[in-house]
C-alpha cells in the first residue's frame, strides 16, 4: 500500500512513474523528488457530469492528481488520519472526507437518498451532509479525514448499529442504511441535539465514527 | 561551528521512525535519540491515554465495591465506550455517536431535582443538559473530539464545568454548585456540577488533562481557562496579577489566576479557553 | 482521600513533575530556580511555588532583555517568568516541543515559539514572520500536530513550515506548468481550489534540518516588530503594526486577523 502513517495526523505516500493517486488540494505538506500536482477538474474517472452532481450535492472536494516521482507528505487542517485498506469492497465516504487514495481505485457517486426513501432525504438535510456519497472500489488504500480519532464499529446480521449521523464518517461492505427518527426520541429534539436522528446500519460490514459530533 | 543538536522527542513526534539514511531523493525522517521512558507515549493510532489502562477499571479494581453498573472504557483517548446490561448512565446531550444493542435515550433536567434545581436551571440557560442512556449493548460517547478523562469517585465530590462533564454511572449523583467569581470570569456561568457517590465519571478536556495534586506544602495557582475541574477538600482563592497588568496594559494574559490551597486535585487542560481578560 | 494508586490517572505533584521537560504531548513543564524564562503571555496553565511574571518593558529586567532580547519584539506579547517553582505550559492544546540547541542555530514560525531560555539569543530572521535562536539553550515551540523532521532537498507548503536548523535559508519554487495555461487562468480567475494550492513552495537544500507540523493550518501569528528601513533590508521599512511589512502575504495567512482572532 502507497500511504505510510507517519503520525497520527501525516501519512507519506510514495509515487513513481506510472502510479497516480488522488489527494484533497491543499493538502501537500511536503515533497521530495520530482512531483506534480494538477488540479482535477474532472473529479477524477467519474467525469465532468459526475462533478457536477457532487457540486449541486455539496459536495465538492477539489482532488488534485498527484503524479511522478518521490515521496509526498499529505496533512489537512489537523485532522486525524485514518488508512483504510480496501480489497475488492467498496467504501461509502463524504467526498470532503478524502484526503488521499489510490490511484487504482474505482470512484464513483451514489445518491444515499435511494437507500433511506424519505428519510435519506432528511438525512441529506439534517447532517448537512450531501445526498451522494462517494463511493471507492476496488483494491487499494484511502486516507480518510477524521475530527478526532476514528473508532471502527463491526455490523453484523445479528447486531445492527446506530449512529449519529454527526459523527458518521464512512463504511464498507454489505451494508443497509436508513435514517430513522429514535422513538422517544422527541423530547430532545429543539435543543440541537444530533440525537434526534440516527442512522441505522444493518448488515454485514463495519462503519466508522468519529470522535466528534462536527462535521469537518 | 554552529550545530544543532539533540531535538528531544519528549514531546509529540513520538510517530516518526527513527533515522534512516536518505539516499537518492529518498525522505528520512531524523528521531530523536533522548526519549525518556516516564513520558507517556503515543501508540500507534494516535491515541494518549491518561494513564488510565481500561483493565484498572475492572470492578476487582476499586476496593471491593460491587459493580452492577456500567462500565466506562475509552477506545482511544476521545471515544468513552460504555458497555451496559439493563442499567443506567447519565450523558450530556447528544454525545451518543454510536451504539449497537437496545438503548432507550431520555433528556433530563440538568441541576438537579426541586426548586433547587429549577432555579439552577434558570440562571445556567441550562447550559447542563444530560439525558440519561438506558439499555443492553454498548454506547460509544464522544464530544467535539474533546480528550476524556475517567475519574473513579469513592465517596467524594467532584466539582467540574458543567460543560467538561460528559457521563457518569448510576452511582454517581449530579448537582450544582456556586462558584461565584471564577464562573463569572470564564462566561461559564456562575455554577458548577458536583459528583458524588461512588463510581465513574467521565469529563472531556481539551487536549488531555493534567492532575496536579495540592497540598499543605503546595499551594497551586491555575489560569481559570485551563482549569476543568477539581476534587477534595480545596479552598478556591482569586488573585490578580497585579504586574501583569501593571505591566502589559489591557488585554493582560494571566490577569486572573486561582490558587488553591487544602487537600485534593485539580485538573487543568493544556488549553486555555477565552477569559473575561480577552485575548489569553 | 482520593488517590487510588495504579487505578487512576497519573497525579502529579511539584516533586513528579518533570524538570524542563514534557509532562505529555500538550504540556510543558519548566523548573525555576531562581532563574528566568521568556515566556509568550497566556501560555502559563499552572503553576506551583511562588514566581512572578513581569512585562518585557520592566525596568528591572532592562539588561536580561538586552542581552537576549535582540529582535524588537512586540513587548507586550512577552513576559519573563522569575522565581522558583515548576509551571506548565500549553498552547490551546497544540502539540509542544523542547528542543536544545548547542551552539546552534535554530529558525522558527515567530507564532510557534512559546518560551525560551535567557541564554539564548533571539534575533529576527531575515525570512519576514520567522526568529532565529542563537546559542546554547532550551526553549518550546507548539505545532499544529507532531513535527516531522525532514533533510533537504525538499519542497515544503509554506503553511506548514515550522522551521529550520543549520541549513540555508528557503527560497521560493513555483509550479509554472499548475499555474498556466487553461487551468491556471481558471484558478487564478475563480480562487478555487482555496487558499493553499501547491503551486508554491520553499524549497530547501543543503545541509540541515527542516521542521514540518502536521497541518497546513497555521498557528496565530506573532509579530516580530519591524525591521529597519533599509536599503537592502528585505522587509523593511514596514509603515505600521507589528505584521513584517512588505513580505508578499502568504496565500491562507490572515496575518493580523488571524491573529485577533486567535486562528
Amino acid at each position: 500500500m502507497p500511504f505510510r502513517e507517519v503520525n497520527s495526523k501525516v501519512i507519506e505516500a510514495t509515487v513513481a512513474p506510472g502510479q497516480r493517486l488522488f489527494s484533497q488540494r491543499g493538502a501537500m505538506l511536503a515533497y521530495k523528488g520530482e512531483v506534480s500536482f494538477t488540479p482535477n477538474m474532472q473529479g477524477g474517472q467519474g467525469g465532468v457530469m459526475s462533478m457536477i452532481g457532487r457540486r449541486a450535492a455539496g459536495e465538492a472536494a477539489p482532488l488534485m492528481t498527484v503524479e511522478g516521482s518521490g515521496t509526498v507528505l499529505f496533512g489537512h487542517g489537523g485532522h486525524h488520519i485514518e488508512v483504510i485498506n480496501l480489497t475488492g469492497d467498496t467504501l461509502y465516504v463524504e467526498a470532503d472526507r478524502l484526503l488521499a487514495f489510490d490511484g487504482t481505485l474505482e470512484q464513483g457517486t451514489m445518491f444515499m437518498g435511494s437507500q433511506g426513501g424519505v428519510m435519506g432525504m432528511v438525512r441529506g438535510q439534517v447532517t448537512g451532509q450531501g445526498l451522494f456519497t462517494t463511493t471507492l472500489k476496488g483494491h487499494g488504500a484511502v486516507a480518510v479525514m477524521a475530527h478526532g480519532g476514528i473508532i471502527e464499529v463491526p455490523i453484523t446480521p445479528q447486531r445492527a448499529v446506530h449512529v449519529d449521523p454527526q459523527a458518521y464518517v464512512a463504511h464498507h461492505g454489505d451494508v443497509r442504511n436508513k435514517l430513522s427518527t429514535a422513538l422517544g426520541w422527541r423530547d430532545m429534539v429543539g435543543r440541537g441535539s444530533g440525537e434526534a436522528f440516527q442512522l441505522e446500519l444493518s448488515g454485514n460490514g463495519a462503519v466508522f465514527v468519529q470522535a466528534s459530533e462536527e462535521k469537518l | 561551528m554552529w550545530r544543532f543538536v539533540n531535538v528531544r522527542t519528549s514531546g509529540s513526534h513520538c510517530g516518526i521512525r527513527p533515522a534512516r539514511t536518505g539516499a537518492g531523493g529518498r525522505t528520512a525522517f531524523r528521531g530523536s535519540t533522548g526519549s525518556r521512558a516516564r513520558i507517556p507515549r503515543r501508540c500507534d493510532q494516535g491515541v494518549f491515554r491518561v494513564g488510565i489502562i481500561p483493565e484498572d477499571l475492572s470492578p476487582a479494581a476499586s476496593d471491593g465495591y460491587l459493580h452492577t453498573v456500567a462500565m466506562f472504557r475509552l477506545q482511544g483517548s476521545k471515544v468513552l465506550a460504555v458497555d451496559m446490561t439493563g442499567d443506567a448512565v447519565k450523558a450530556k446531550n447528544g454525545s451518543m455517536v454510536a451504539y449497537d444493542g437496545q438503548m432507550d435515550f431520555k433528556k433530563m433536567s440538568g441541576g438537579g431535582e426541586g426548586i433547587r434545581g429549577m432555579v439552577t436551571r434558570r440562571l445556567t440557560g441550562e447550559q447542563m443538559t444530560l439525558m440519561e442512556v438506558k439499555g443492553h449493548g454498548t454506547c460509544w460517547f464522544a464530544d467535539r473530539a474533546s480528550e476524556i478523562n475517567l475519574v473513579t469517585l469513592q465517596g467524594d465530590k467532584l466539582f467540574v464545568e458543567s460543560s467538561n462533564l460528559l457521563a457518569t454511572d448510576s452511582g454517581l449523583r449530579t448537582g450544582t454548585s456556586f462558584t461565584g467569581m471564577r464562573g463569572a470570569s470564564q462566561g461559564n456561568g456562575l455554577f458548577t456540577t458536583t459528583i458524588e457517590g461512588h463510581g465513574q465519571a467521565a469529563i472531556m478536556s481539551d487536549g488531555p488533562a493534567v492532575v496536579l495534586r495540592v497540598s499543605s506544602q503546595y499551594p497551586l495557582t491555575v489560569d481559570p481557562g485551563a482549569y476543568i475541574a477539581h476534587q477534595g477538600n480545596l479552598r478556591q482563592s482569586f488573585q490578580s496579577g497585579v504586574t501583569f497588568r501593571t505591566f502589559m496594559g489591557e488585554g493582560g494574559g494571566e490577569a486572573f489566576q486561582i490558587r488553591f490551597e487544602g487537600d485534593g486535585l485539580v485538573y487543568v487542560q493544556p488549553s486555555e479557553r477565552n477569559t473575561i481578560a480577552g485575548e489569553v | 482521600m482520593t488517590a487510588y494508586p495504579g487505578t487512576g490517572p497519573v497525579i502529579h505533584d511539584p516533586m513528579t513533575l518533570p524538570s524542563d521537560d514534557n509532562v505529555n504531548n500538550y504540556t510543558f513543564c519548566v523548573e525555576l530556580k531562581g532563574s528566568e524564562w521568556f515566556l509568550q503571555k497566556g501560555k502559563m496553565i499552572a503553576y506551583y511555588g511562588s514566581m512572578e511574571f513581569n512585562g518585557i518593558g520592566h525596568g528591572r529586567l532592562d539588561r536580561l532583555v538586552r542581552t537576549s532580547f535582540h529582535s524588537p519584539l512586540h513587548a507586550t506579547d512577552w513576559v519573563v517568568a522569575s522565581g522558583s517553582g515548576k509551571m506548565l505550559l500549553a498552547d490551546r492544546a497544540f502539540d509542544v516541543n523542547s528542543y536544545d540547541l548547542e551552539e546552534g542555530n535554530l529558525t522558527i514560525r515567530s507564532g510557534n515559539l512559546l518560551a525560551f531560555q535567557p541564554s539564548l539569543a533571539l534575533k529576527q530572521s531575515i525570512v519576514p514572520g520567522f526568529l532565529t535562536l542563537i546559542g546554547t539553550g532550551k526553549f518550546v515551540a507548539a505545532s499544529n500536530g507532531p513535527v516531522v523532521f525532514m533533510e533537504p532537498p525538499i519542497r515544503v507548503d509554506p503553511q506548514a513550515l515550522v522551521g529550520w536548523a543549520d541549513c540555508p535559508s528557503p527560497c521560493h519554487h513555483y509550479d509554472h506548468g499548475y499555474m498556466t495555461g487553461l487551468m491556471g487562468g481558471l484558478r487564478a480567475l475563480t480562487g478555487m481550489g482555496g487558499a493553499s494550492g501547491e503551486e508554491h513552495q520553499f524549497e530547501f537544500v543543503g545541509a540541515g534540518t527542516v521542521l514540518l507540523q502536521s497541518s497546513e493550518t497555521l498557528m496565530a501569528e506573532q509579530a516580530t516588530g519591524l525591521t529597519p528601513n533599509e536599503p537592502g533590508v528585505p522587509g523593511g521599512g514596514g509603515a505600521s503594526g507589528g505584521q513584517p511589512s512588505g513580505s508578499p502575504r502568504l496565500p491562507g495567512q490572515l496575518g493580523d486577523l488571524q491573529r485577533r482572532f486567535g486562528l
